[in-house]
């Protein structure tokens, strides 16, 4: 998905929100770098300077374009051409004059968003040994796991099906850059933090739940959580 | 491509539909125009092919339109992969469709060009290949030592078949040796040396059934996908099903495994030692198999490296073969300094779990399944390890018995078919014979129409993969052709074979390569001849359960003035031959005569009767009643042909493959699941087999028919250490291997858009304890230098793979990065086969 039609898709999204709820705007749904603050705090301390940008080693950061309305020229990711690496050192970060984007103390810390698969599309979900998402995650194992799954009316395969973790899911988009299906769209998005707060204030007032059904935690078959993780018994 | 991905799954849903429809795909087979080019017509057609990849040989379906591939899918009716594929088997019609195709031939008239981009025009056929036949003649004719083929696991069976028989019988050399050296060597040599005859007795259904897997040194997850996702259904559905994985590194294999045994590189000797001695000591072992089948044997000692060029020769190099047999006694007292202890300070893999696994193998109310590749074949003693695993199986008479047994996979799809089978070695011959025997000379003289005593002239090997291109660095190769590999990027040691020193071999050599895309490989040709591609032609695969296959032509032609490789070996064959006699007859008509009109320059069939009539003649290797002399032979000799027996051609379009031995009976062509246990046919059984030349009733339901005296060989190996060990200088081990996303060099999965992007460039996996003490972090590019070379690369600690600390692992498919430059050509004395596993490097933050 490019950028423009993340942006068009947004736009649309908060026109449709605006007229549907009388409720305060929420900020729109882009993906900013590492340690963006929340709660309109980005928007009111980014000055839009660019240093962010410029200090990118992946190039992976670039000014919202002028329809972003007030976030326009503020730090976006578009994980699908260029996700963000997780520096280590966070460059963005160290390179911010304001304070919008605050420390970070580790990776795992980071919270831009959450990625969330398309069954429909998934290959891995058609069985097909796939899980690229999974292999090229920075957290594999952690904000991706398998959930191995019998196939129906195979007994000789298993379904690898990739589930998120929400919690532990940073929101870097290197699942969206890696996977391998393209059309109608990726089979992975990332829900920027921002997005999935609004939706789960939306739910809560409508009485709903968390959000959750949006991420679908089980996957295929039993849902139980397979993999214990990194290092069993080795 | 102008197959966007869209109306790829549009067509592939309707393929599926369309199957759904029918029930069946058997229905589709003869619909294809083999061999009679592109549709003209907007017509569909639909052939049956297997995917080109590695040595699972999942069946696909191939639909094509206007000339054009519009769909590969999942072949529904091949009951190995049931309709699915892997990622890169979900995008294989790209393969066929990167930008930079070769489509014509090209020659290099400056030599000091190589190794550059340029340097290669385009040339009409007759001039290329004039010119490799005038350079390949003028060798020949001058020293036939100086000339070399180096062929692969990727050539289909039909070509490689052809090909032998024009180095053998044409050349009379024996310097053809096939990439699969680099990676089934070491499992061969073990096949031979413990059942004298190569290739698994089990079956991808032995998954499916057991209790318990072991892998050692497989990373399946990523190598072997689609049987990776048989063990895991295996896992899933089954009940108390375990999952042992033995490894030097962590792995997304490991990461399901009910226990990860994470041991020093080279310790899986003494691992395997001591648990066949926990097996004798605690006389857990299978008495009655051990008395009806087994003999034991111990061999040749402290041998050292092959890691000179004068080792083959050396005293020791020259005595690494021979074995002498000893009595079970004299085994288990050759085993007994193995304990659990003396293997856990080898390895650092705990006592207990090493007890464990013994335990394990001694319960026989569970049935084991043991799996391995190049962790244990890649080896400086992968020979060695090879019969340690086997030697743990026949102790405990888990072997060639449905869900019981030791099973060595393959990474190419036709290592087995093509390499092994057909036999394109520098010591062999079709269906398992050997250079070296008279009797074996015998038998394929006569299937070749050759004159009594003729291939005696070839009873010498020849060079093997290594010595071949050592011998060209040293300047010593002046023609070489390569075809279906990439050995200026697979080859260990580059940084000698690529000339980036002495330059003089690899520049000076006359060096032909038949491809289908630019590779680095071509940037070091002297002539490139373009060649078709997978179904651009019809083919032939083996793969590692032994399933021969056949991917049928497609309804579409190969781009430009690209050929059929067989097309290629004919022309170049009789300009070679040109005036030369066999038995006093024209040496090529002799040869090929029956397939190829030399001067009508074209074949005398089309693709399909090309194919099938050379698959006769081989396949009489395997049906010697076909051949009255080699009856004879086959009789008198003993050599029990029949135990690897192959089908008439089109039964194998017809079934989707067969696994041989192929029995008929009663006009029915029944493929075999499991060789030597007795059983009924229809089952899967060797009920033939067993019946012609075993014996029933023997300890465990099997008969071991085409081993010496009916026994297969307990041989003692001991463990020896690595070639290398860590040191000051360079104190971290270096383990390469290959990665889900990409095949092998990755010229074809790189090509693919969907796969360049999924994993776009390769990384060195660290353990961040590693990182801490060099100062280095995810995403840093470091320097990696052995006494062999250096390259740069980037490091990753996100955890694909683990490494403890100590040992670093990079994947070998970027070109770019080209970590082969690093790579130690020390190889296993007894297979000859590098090992890639463990070259001692430093790391140097760059």
């Amino acid at each position: 998905m490019s950028l423009r039609s993340v942006v068009a898709a947004c736009a649309a999204g908060v026109v449709a929100a605006k007229a549907a709820l009388d409720v305060a705007l929420p900020e729109p749904a882009l993906l900013h770098p590492p340690g963006a603050q929340h709660g309109g705090k980005f928007a009111a301390q980014c000055v839009k300077c660019g240093k962010c940008i410029e200090a990118c080693p992946y190039q992976a950061l670039h000014a919202a374009p002028l329809d972003a309305g007030a976030k326009a020229g503020t730090p976006v990711i578009d994980a699908r051409a260029q996700a963000c690496r997780l520096c280590a050192d966070f460059p963005c970060v160290a390179a911010c004059p304001t304070g919008a984007l605050a420390p970070v103390a580790a990776r795992e810390d980071v919270r831009m968003g959450t990625a969330v698969i398309n069954r429909d599309l998934c290959l891995s979900y058609k069985a097909m040994r796939c899980e690229v998402c999974y292999r090229a995650c920075p957290l594999i194992d952690e904000a991706i796991y398998i959930n191995y799954g019998a196939r129906e009316g195979d007994s000789i395969h298993a379904v690898f099906a990739p589930v998120v973790v929400e919690d532990k899911c940073v929101g870097c988009g290197l699942c969206v850059e890696r996977c391998v299906v393209g059309e109608p769209e990726c089979a992975i998005r990332i829900e920027p933090a921002t997005q999935r707060r609004a939706r789960e204030q939306q739910g809560a007032q409508a009485g709903g739940g968390s959000g959750q059904g949006a991420h679908e935690g089980g996957g295929p078959g039993k849902g139980a959580h397979a993999g214990d993780g990194p290092g069993k018994g080795a | 491509m102008d197959i966007t991905r869209r109306s790829f799954v549009k067509a592939t849903a309707v393929a599926l539909a369309s199957a759904a429809a029918a029930g069946t795909m058997s229905g589709m087979v003869g619909c294809s125009s083999a061999g009679s080019g592109g549709a003209a017509s907007g017509e569909t057609t639909k052939t049956v092919g297997v995917c080109r990849f590695c040595g699972c040989g999942c069946g696909v379906i191939v639909e094509a339109k206007g000339g054009k591939i519009v769909s590969v899918t999942g072949d529904p009716d091949n009951q190995s992969n049931k309709g699915l594929n892997c990622v890169k088997g979900y995008y294989l019609a790209s393969v066929l469709y990167g930008a930079d195709r070769l489509t014509t031939p090209l020659i290099r008239d400056d030599k000091s060009t190589k190794g550059t981009d340029g340097g290669l025009r385009e040339a009409t056929w007759d001039e290329a290949l004039d010119l490799v036949a005038g350079k390949m003649r003028e060798t020949w004719k001058a020293d036939k030592s100086r000339l070399a083929f180096w062929g692969s696991g990727q050539q289909p069976i039909v070509e490689g078949y052809c090909t032998a028989k024009f180095w053998k019988a044409g050349l009379l050399s024996n310097n053809i040796d096939p990439n699969a050296r680099l990676c089934m060597a070491s499992a061969v040599v073990g096949f031979m040396n413990v059942f004298q005859t190569d290739e698994p007795a089990g079956c991808y259904a032995d998954i499916d059934e057991t209790d318990t897997f072991v892998t050692w040194g497989a990373n399946m997850a990523e190598a072997h996908p689609m049987l990776y996702s048989r063990v895991m259904a295996r896992m899933t559905n089954g009940k108390g099903v375990k999952h042992y994985d033995l490894t030097t590194l962590w792995t997304r294999t490991s990461a399901n495994a009910t226990k990860v045994l994470v041991f020093k590189p080279g310790s899986d000797l003494a691992i395997a030692n001591a648990i066949a001695n926990y097996l004798v000591t605690n006389d857990l072992y299978d008495h009655a198999f051990v008395a009806d089948h087994l003999q034991f044997k111990q061999g040749t000692e402290n041998i050292g490296n092959a890691t000179e060029d004068t080792y083959d020769a050396s005293e020791i190099g020259s005595k690494v073969d021979a074995v002498t047999g000893i009595t079970f006694e004299e085994y288990a007292a050759r085993l007994a300094p193995y304990t659990l202890e003396y293997a856990e300070e080898l390895s650092g893999v705990p006592a207990a779990d090493i007890k464990e696994l013994a335990d394990e193998f001694a319960d026989k109310s569970r049935r084991m399944l043991s799996l391995w590749t190049m962790g244990v074949n890649q080896h400086n003693r992968g020979t060695w390890m090879n019969h340690c695993i086997y030697n743990i199986h026949l102790l405990m008479g888990r072997y060639a018995r449905p869900g019981d047994g030791a099973f060595s996979l393959t990474g190419q799809p036709t290592a087995c078919g093509t390499a092994r089978e057909v036999g394109t070695f520098s010591h062999r011959l079709p269906a398992d014979l050997l250079v070296a025997q008279e009797a074996h000379r015998r038998y394929t003289e006569a299937i070749w129409n050759l004159p009594n005593g003729y291939l005696d002239a070839i009873k010498k090997p020849g060079f093997h993969t290594i010595k071949i291109f050592r011998e060209l660095s040293k300047g010593n190769i002046d023609f070489l052709w390569s075809a279906h590999n990439n050995w200026a990027v697979s080859l260990p040691n580059l940084t000698r074979f690529l000339g980036r020193g002495d330059k003089k071999g690899v520049m000076d050599a006359f060096i032909c390569v038949s491809e289908v895309y630019p590779t680095l490989s071509t940037q070091y040709a002297d002539v490139v001849l373009p060649a078709a591609m997978w179904v651009e032609r019809e083919g032939q695969f083996g793969n590692a359960e032994r399933r021969t296959a056949v991917f049928e032509k497609a309804a579409i032609d190969p781009p430009g003035e690209a050929k059929w490789d067989l097309w290629m070996l004919m022309e170049i064959a009789h300009r070679v031959l040109d005036g030369e006699q066999i038995g006093g007859e024209d040496a090529f008509d002799v040869l090929f005569g029956e397939w190829y009109d030399k001067q009508a320059r074209d074949f005398k069939g089309d693709q399909r009767e090309i194919s099938r009539s050379v698959w006769e003649e081989y396949r009489t290797f395997s049906n010697p009643s076909l051949n009255p002399d080699a009856e004879a032979i086959n009789k008198e000799a003993k050599l029990k042909m029949e135990n690897k027996q192959l089908a008439p051609y089109d039964l194998y379009i017809e079934n989707h493959g067969l696994t041989w031995p192929v029995r008929e009976v009663d006009g029915q062509w029944l493929p075999t699941k499991w060789r030597f246990c007795d059983g009924k046919q229809e089952d899967g059984f060797d009920e033939y087999g067993v019946e012609m030349y075993g014996k029933h009733d023997l300890a465990g339901g099997v008969s071991f028919y085409k081993s010496a005296g009916a026994k297969p060989s307990v041989v003692f190996r001991p463990w020896e250490p690595p070639a290398e060990l860590p040191d000051a200088e360079y104190p971290f081990v270096f383990c390469t291997g290959r990665l889900l996303e990409h095949w092998h060099t990755g010229s074809m999965s790189r090509r693919v858009a969907e796969l360049d992007r999924a994993l776009p460039e390769a990384l060195l996996d660290m353990n961040p304890d590693d990182c801490a003490s060099l100062g280095v972090s995810d995403g840093d590019m470091v320097r990696l230098t052995s006494r062999f070379g250096t390259c740069d690369i980037k490091v990753s600690t996100a955890g694909r793979t683990r490494p403890p600390a100590g040992l670093v692992f990079a994947p070998f498919f970027a070109e770019e990065t080209l970590i082969n430059l690093v790579v130690q050509d020390t190889y296993c004395p007894l297979s000859k086969e590098p090992d890639y596993k463990k070259t001692c490097v430093r790391i140097e933050k760059i």
